[in-house]
């Protein structure tokens, strides 16, 4: 094979300057988590939202939130990215497109907005069907005792909802994180994004790429071990959850 | 607010949008998904073969691919099959290998992972009395995979499958990052060569939508169909 | 070979509970053998053994003068000459009934498509549900569903049938149309070892019953004998349960 391993490439300086290849990866994977994790809070929040709507008697609501959905799921992210990035600062007013265009991270603001709304929309779905998977009897009990709509869903619905939608939830999270990925087409210097400019830099394209590879292995592993620890923590007990 | 934007250069370039970069989506898809299910499915019967050196490889690759974003397997394809040409055909350089074949060989090897879950998922909801009963009737294992178990995994599942070949169609806009005309690439290029970028990319956008939500209502009906009655 | 079925001491584990104890018996030529016993008791187990779909970690069972447990035994060529009946039916539900009696006779023995049509037509017609040729097995009733399942084993011309609690999941109403089946069968001279809850089937056709409990066979006797004054208080306790009704 005509390919010169080099495994000590990562203690070398990288062209950049700014310290070594290793240290380039590890501030791709600083931009991964960050993004991520911003990411998943505007998921969470929109996505719990838009799955409440589609759960309400409200015929708006509901209407409303199954277009949320089929627009967010139906578009490639590579897509909504662009669309965040490139159009949306030509369609506001001169002074905002402007301000958006000459934003210092603009790629990062862009990139956990983009990613966070699309994941939203599959939150949303987890979240309507954990609510279904409760016994109808739940929200009526709630309704018997005199709450509102709003507090049976805050006191009744969502905690169980919530607790049996875990694992998915689990997957989705990690979805964003490989998600963030995609944003390199936009800029955003993450670790994909820096193992590829690695390989160009010190052509030791399979160091580089194996590096990174272990990199989200690692932070999967995490995540996965995280998410079981709380998932033992918030289990009611005697309950036997929803296989 | 729409006043500055030129969406003619959409109409002027359709042959090229439709005819180079769709097409090769389509293509893309369509031999991706035969692939990644021909391969899933036996990727899903080694895993529960309980044979344990197979079924741990067959459960390895499926981690690892599953665990993995997209866009670095398919730089990962795109640097190693070149390596790998050379070693199976025993060149003395690597070889060469082209954009779209690169892409599908990433594409099959990585959605296989997805649709051996589901195939697995298949397979496991099947009554164990079926394979007795195949047995029972004196067919080998392959007969009763073949004949008895597969066939209902398949209608069982197919719903799931059709969703996850969407889910391709819209994930074949990746190889962007190789810069290779897809659909969303053609459109690009048109986008960056003309500066209509608004245009070009809401097209881009509409046009997506409109096939992903036509095939997801159309898979909606197809369930009703095939529903096998137990 | 008198003995069509010879069970030699056979002990079976799943995992550390041992479900057979040194179990040994026979079935004869043109015999009807009926295991009974409380649930739990093993005879399910038993007759799963009896054509290899459970293995055996000790002993052997011979059959036919072919011994199960020998290394050059062609376990699903010794499977197709031996017809089972399981307790939910497990008809093929994406195959017509048609296509269920004729899939084995083709891919296992072999047989030319119009052959195994005609053997399957003649034996839906022997069980009464000729009219039903074509349906899939989900637009029948249970009781349909398992005559269907006996002609499916009998297409195959097995030497001995074997039936695993085979009305037990069926509706009151609809056990005596399988059974007329089952008896019909036994008429006819066909060996068959049958796992059942119906005495008055047992009464009626069988000639030796075997009882069993906690993985063992605690009474092995002629009809008369079982039914008329068996010799373990085990089987003497049961009998007295079970034809109360």
């Amino acid at each position: 094979m005509n390919y010169n391993w080099n495994w000590g490439i990562f203690f070398e300086a990288s062209p950049e300057g700014t310290g070594t290849y290793l240290g380039m990866l590890l501030s791709g994977l600083r931009w991964t988590i960050v993004t991520a994790l911003c990411a998943w809070v505007i998921a969470l929040v929109f996505g719990s939202l838009v799955g409440v709507m589609r759960t309400l008697p409200s015929r708006s609501a509901n209407w409303f939130a199954s277009v949320y959905v089929e627009f967010f799921r139906n578009i490639p992210l590579i897509v909504q990215l662009f669309l965040w990035y490139f159009v949306l600062p030509e369609l506001l007013p001169r002074a905002a497109g402007l301000w958006l265009k000459q934003l210092p991270n603009a790629a990062f603001w862009t990139a956990f907005i983009g990613i966070g709304f699309y994941m939203s929309a599959r939150v949303a779905e987890q979240v309507r069907s954990g609510i279904g998977a409760l016994p109808r009897g739940q929200a009526m009990a709630g309704k018997a005792l005199g709450l509102t709509t709003a507090q049976t869903y805050r006191y009744v619905l969502l905690p169980m909802a919530f607790r049996i939608i875990l694992p998915p939830l689990t997957s989705e999270f990690l979805n964003t994180i490989k998600n963030t990925s995609v944003a390199l087409t936009i800029g955003l210097l993450e670790l994909t994004a820096r193992a590829r400019s690695m390989q160009e830099f010190s052509f030791q394209v399979f160091e580089a790429f194996t590096a990174a590879t272990l990199l989200y292995l690692l932070v999967n592993a995490v995540v996965v071990t995280g998410m079981r620890f709380l998932e033992r923590k918030v289990a009611v007990p005697g309950y036997v959850a929803m296989k | 607010m729409f006043t500055d934007f030129d969406f003619s250069v959409i109409f002027s370039n359709l042959p090229y949008l439709f005819f180079d970069g769709m097409r090769f989506t389509l293509m893309l898809t369509a031999l991706a998904t035969v692939g990644g299910v021909v391969l899933g499915t036996l990727i899903a019967l080694m895993r529960l073969s309980g044979i344990p050196g197979v079924s741990h490889f067959a459960a390895g690759y499926t981690n690892l691919m599953r665990s993995l974003p997209f866009v670095l397997v398919i730089f990962w394809f795109y640097f190693l099959l070149p390596y790998v040409g050379q070693w199976v055909i025993g060149a003395s350089r690597p070889i060469a290998v082209g954009a779209f074949m690169s892409a599908l060989v990433t594409f099959t090897l990585f959605e296989a992972a997805y649709f051996s879950e589901i195939m697995r998922a298949g397979i496991q909801s099947i009554p164990r009395g079926q394979v007795s009963a195949g047995y029972a009737l004196g067919l080998r294992y392959w007969q009763v995979m073949s004949y008895v178990i597969l066939p209902q995994a398949f209608r069982n599942m197919l719903q799931v499958l059709l969703t996850q070949t969407i889910i391709l169609f819209q994930d074949t806009s990746l190889v962007y990052v190789l810069s290779i005309t897809d659909f969303l690439g053609a459109a690009s290029k048109i986008a960056q060569r003309d500066g209509r970028l608004v245009e070009m990319y809401l097209f881009a956008a509409v046009v997506y939508f409109a096939i992903s939500f036509a095939l997801s209502q159309i898979v909606r009906q197809l369930q009703a169909r095939t529903a096998i009655v137990r | 070979m008198d003995r069509m079925i010879d069970i030699q001491s056979i002990s079976k584990w799943y995992g550390p509970v041992q479900a057979l104890k040194s179990c040994t018996t026979h079935v004869a030529k043109g015999d009807v053998v009926v295991v009974c016993g409380p649930s739990g008791c093993g005879k399910s187990t038993l007759i799963k053994c009896v054509n290899a779909l459970e293995p055996i970690q000790s002993g052997d069972i011979v059959l036919d003068g072919v011994s199960l447990t020998a290394p050059k035994t062609d376990l699903p060529k010794l499977r197709s000459r031996v017809g089972m009946v399981f307790q939910h039916f497990e008809l093929f539900p994406h195959l017509r009934v048609l296509d269920n009696l004729m899939l084995a006779q083709e891919k296992v023995l072999g047989r030319p498509r119009a052959a195994a049509e005609a053997k399957a037509v003649q034996l839906l017609e022997r069980v009464g549900l000729i009219a039903h040729k074509d349906k899939h097995p989900g637009q029948l009733s249970g009781g349909q569903q398992q005559r269907v399942a006996i002609a499916r084993a009998l297409a195959m011309d097995p030497i001995v049938m074997l039936f695993d609690e085979p009305t037990s999941a069926l509706d009151p109403e609809m056990v005596s149309e399988v059974l007329d089946v089952m008896v019909a069968l036994a008429s006819e001279g066909m060996t068959m070892m049958v796992v059942t809850h119906e005495m008055g089937f047992a009464r009626k056709v069988a000639d030796r019953v075997i009882f069993m409990e906690a993985g063992e066979i605690v009474e092995d006797a002629d009809k008369e004998e079982f039914f008329g004054k068996p010799r373990s208080p085990r089987a003497q306790q049961f009998l007295s349960k079970i034809l109360q009704h």
